[in-house]
């Protein structure tokens, strides 16, 4: 209705300022025509118009000689006329100013509207929609990861060399009611078909109190937590291969003292080393994990120390079921094993007398980790302890043992083109690549040393010598190409040498242990 | 064992050490207080150094009075409300859950550190011999006051008006009814809040008489680098109690309740008062408004609670949808 009448207002102002103009153009018009006509064809009308004129004018030069002697102080006398066409003036004034002002305000209203107004972005994080308040987000996001392995120097074992979809995962996240996260992150790279990774709701009381539910990483191994889009090489070490995974659970966790502590501690259905739990798990056990770390110096003025943090992590569970499922998966082999960093397994439970080891009763784990980041340099350790119960069934002797096995690892990194190296992030480039204007981006030198030991009971009782390796040393270098903080490109090879196992056999893991692995990796990734 | 426990001190020490804390709070605020809190969060900021070592940065925000405590019912962070009236803050406790009911007795003078109250502007020389609320009403004045739909100074300005007429016409509502239309009529522009009014006013030259707050009054011709202003103070005005509080479920959750508080209670010390009274505001403690007599023009007051039975009943009756105000202007078109 205002601006109705704001518009009604201007359109009688803007009406009446052309009026006079057209009027004031009028008289000039037809005073030009006269001045150029003979006195001859001057009518009486063109005689009263110039009459009219010059009275105007000398109207005009008493005014401006009576504002003079106004603004000079000296106010004359005014005559009644005067007075009133004064009045008029400053009540035109009047009008125009609050005009100009109407308009003012109406801008004003506007630009709070748009300030109101949802917001929508594009850019290296993804797509985002959000309400004005932030309270309600949306974005989309998205992790594709091409990768090939190619193995060497491997006799009697082929058909490994791969080009494959390592993670094709559309991420949708976001918040409700200001404080609600959440995430949900299916992959459609698994051969077996779409699987849901992340599906959780997060509550924000406080960055110190926070509340999750759903599935998603359990908190417990250093590289595992690391973000997919993050990690220094296309595998994650052997190392991972003690550590949970993914679980369905509730977590507590938040941020002390400005981030100097982190905490979580979580209650969940229970997953194996390495594994990702189903979505479902109707077992009555209960896994419980919690990990502690801290930045003491993340506030420090010394940008030396900063980027140093260490914590402790461990879980506990004690499986009311016994089964082959509470062992290891059995990536790249037909039962329960651990893996090497070509994703081929080098151990398996598999005792040569063909009895069926099951987990059953404990299973705990331990972790002491640590990195340290100053601008381009990076280090990450961590060591790893995984303590599983398990049993023979089917063929006797029916035995138990409690089996530790351990892991260790160290990676290194150095950003060869000076940008700053963290644990979440990644390298953003100062250049992004660009070959037209001669930038081509970040390269970054990575890597790494990792060991995995089998507990020596584990032979040959629950795994056959012959075929498993007792233990994996693997080294790893690599170079990373940042070209932007959307797209990479790496490049790595690893080597892991096996103690043990090697035996006679065509398949996992004898034929893996047989000889040490040789793996050059590629990948190409695109991740917003 | 030895060298676990050297480490864990070491951490403890590292941690506690490094835990001088850096706070941030934000004061949702009405409009003209903008130049008050400067001053006060650099002088609290200063304070609470001194008492905890801890820095504390006030961060501020200030619009309409209503639409402020709307933002924070929609989720603005605010740590404390400094707003323009309690009616303002009621609706933080009814309609957002953020505050306990009684949240007006926990702080000294029903929560109001320092009053107000309403009075005028004219220009220089007074051409429309403007000198009390009746002159308001003469044809041809030309009024500047914010909108009281969207202004809590201009809910103060209109329940003044309202409060003077009930006066002059032995509580008559019929007349005070017409009295408040006839004066609404002569209003050039509604602003959104008081601010935006000193700004028509004073900056862009509209109207004769603009109807303010009283520190928004002496702040603008003091500060007018025209100096072509006159503030007129009516025979009868309205006691403005500009309240403040914490809200709780922020503070809570931000862990800011003590420095929250402690910043509140800080506008009643005698630096805070002094403060206040340098900004034009009445202060309560007798010492420091003894030493601003001056400063502030005699006016008869009388409260809200007294004429119109509180901030709820005065809402209700005067400024929903529908009610006294919407009426007027319906009828003023």
């Amino acid at each position: 209705m205002k601006n109705k009448q704001t518009r009604f207002n201007w359109a009688v102002l803007i009406g009446a300022l052309v009026g006079v103009q057209a009027t004031a153009a009028g008289v000039r018009a037809e005073g030009t025509n006269t001045a150029g006509l003979p006195a001859a064809t001057i009518g009486a009308t063109d005689t009263n118009t110039l009459e009219l004129i010059k009275q105007l004018q000398r109207r005009i030069e008493e005014l401006e000689q009576k504002v003079k002697t106004l603004e000079g102080g000296k106010a004359p006398a005014e005559e009644p006329g005067e007075a009133k066409s004064k009045q008029q003036l400053r009540e035109l004034d009047q009008k125009v100013k609050v005009l100009e002002r109407e308009r003012e305000l109406d801008q004003e209203a506007q630009e709070a509207k748009a300030k109101e107004a949802p917001r929508i972005s594009l850019g290296g994080d993804g797509f985002s929609f959000a309400s004005a308040s932030n309270n309600f987000a949306v974005q989309l996001k998205g992790v594709l990861q091409v990768d090939s392995r190619t193995f060497f120097n491997e006799p009697g074992l082929g058909g490994n060399d791969s080009m494959l979809l390592r993670r094709v995962r559309p991420i949708l996240q976001g918040t409700v009611y200001r404080d609600f996260d959440f995430l949900f992150v299916p992959d459609f790279a698994p051969s077996s078909g779409p699987t849901i990774y992340d599906a959780y709701v997060n509550y924000r009381y406080s960055p110190a109190l926070q509340f999750q539910a759903g599935k998603f990483k359990v908190p417990f191994g250093l590289e595992q937590l690391a973000q997919d889009r993050d990690i220094l090489f296309n595998e994650r070490s052997l190392v991972t291969d003690l550590v949970p995974n993914r679980d369905v659970g509730f977590e507590l966790h938040g941020d002390l003292f400005e981030g100097r502590v982190s905490y979580a501690a979580g209650i969940f259905n229970g997953t194996t080393d390495g594994g990702n739990s189903g979505n479902v798990d109707f077992a009555d056990d209960r896994d419980f994990a919690g990990r502690l770390f801290f930045q003491p110096l993340r506030k420090s003025e010394s940008t030396v120390l900063r980027g140093f943090g260490f914590g402790l992590a461990g879980t506990y569970e004690t499986m009311s079921t016994t089964n082959t499922a509470g062992l290891p998966s059995n990536t790249g082999g037909s039962l329960p094993g651990y893996f090497t960093d070509g994703q081929q397994q080098f151990f398996a439970y598999n005792p040569a007398d063909k009895a069926v080891v099951v987990a059953n009763d404990d299973h705990w784990r331990l972790s002491p980790q640590a990195y340290y980041y100053y601008g381009p340099f990076g280090l990450l350790g961590e060591y790893v302890i995984s303590d599983q119960k398990v049993s023979r069934t089917g063929v006797a002797p029916y035995d138990s043992a409690h089996l530790r096995n351990t892991a260790w690892e160290v990676s290194a990194s150095w950003v060869l083109t000076g940008e700053d190296a963290a644990f979440a992030g990644g390298v953003i480039p100062r250049r992004p690549f660009n070959p037209r204007e001669g930038a081509w981006g970040a390269l970054q030198l990575v890597g790494r040393y990792a060991e995995l030991s089998l507990d020596r009971a584990a032979f040959p009782e629950f795994a056959d010598p012959a075929t498993s390796a007792g233990s994996a040393e693997a080294w790893s270098i690599g170079l990373n190409w940042y070209l932007n903080r959307n797209l990479m490109v790496k490049t790595s090879f690893s080597h892991t040498h096996f103690n043990g196992g090697g035996g006679a056999g065509t398949s996992a893991p004898a034929a893996v242990t047989r000889n040490d692995e040789n793996v050059l990796f590629t990948r190409i990734q695109l991740a917003f | 064992m030895k060298i676990l426990l050297s480490g864990l001190a070491l951490l403890a020490v590292t941690i506690s050490g490094a835990a001088a804390k850096d706070l941030t709070l934000l004061n949702v605020s009405y409009d003209p207080t903008r130049e008050l809190y400067q001053d006060v969060n650099t002088a609290f900021a200063r304070y609470w150094l001194g008492k905890t070592g801890d820095k504390v940065t006030v961060k501020q925000s200030h619009g309409g009075s209503g639409k402020q405590a709307r933002a924070v019912i929609d989720g603005l962070d605010a740590d404390v409300v400094t707003l323009a009236l309690a009616y303002d803050v009621d609706a933080l406790c009814e309609k957002g859950k953020l505050i306990p009911p009684d949240w007006q007795k926990r702080l000294p003078d029903n929560s109001a550190p320092y009053t107000s109250t309403i009075v005028f502007v004219v220009r220089k020389g007074n051409p429309k011999a403007i000198r009390d609320w009746d002159d308001l009403t003469n044809p041809g004045v030309s009024i500047v006051t914010p909108n009281p739909k969207t202004s809590g100074g201009a809910r103060w300005n209109y329940l003044a008006a309202w409060g003077y007429a009930l006066k002059k016409w032995g509580s008559d509502e019929a007349k005070a009814r017409d009295y408040v239309a006839r004066l609404f009529k002569n209003v050039a522009i509604f602003d959104t809040g008081a601010r935006g009014a000193t700004t028509t006013f004073v900056q862009r030259g509209i109207g004769d008489v603009m109807i303010a707050w009283e520190n928004e009054a002496l702040l603008a011709t003091k500060e007018s680098d025209q100096g072509g202003f006159e503030i007129i103070a009516p025979s009868l005005s309205i006691l403005a109690e500009p309240p403040v509080t914490w809200v709780d479920k922020v503070v809570n959750r931000r862990g800011t309740r003590a420095v929250a508080q402690a910043y509140l209670e800080f506008l009643y010390s005698p630096e805070g008062q002094e403060i206040a009274a340098k900004h034009y505001y009445r202060p309560r403690l007798e010492s420091v408004r003894a030493k601003y007599t001056g400063t502030f023009p005699k006016v008869d007051l009388f409260t809200i609670d007294e004429v119109f039975g509180g901030w709820q009943k005065a809402q209700k009756t005067h400024f929903s949808d529908g009610g006294v105000f919407d009426q007027i202007q319906k009828a003023n078109r």
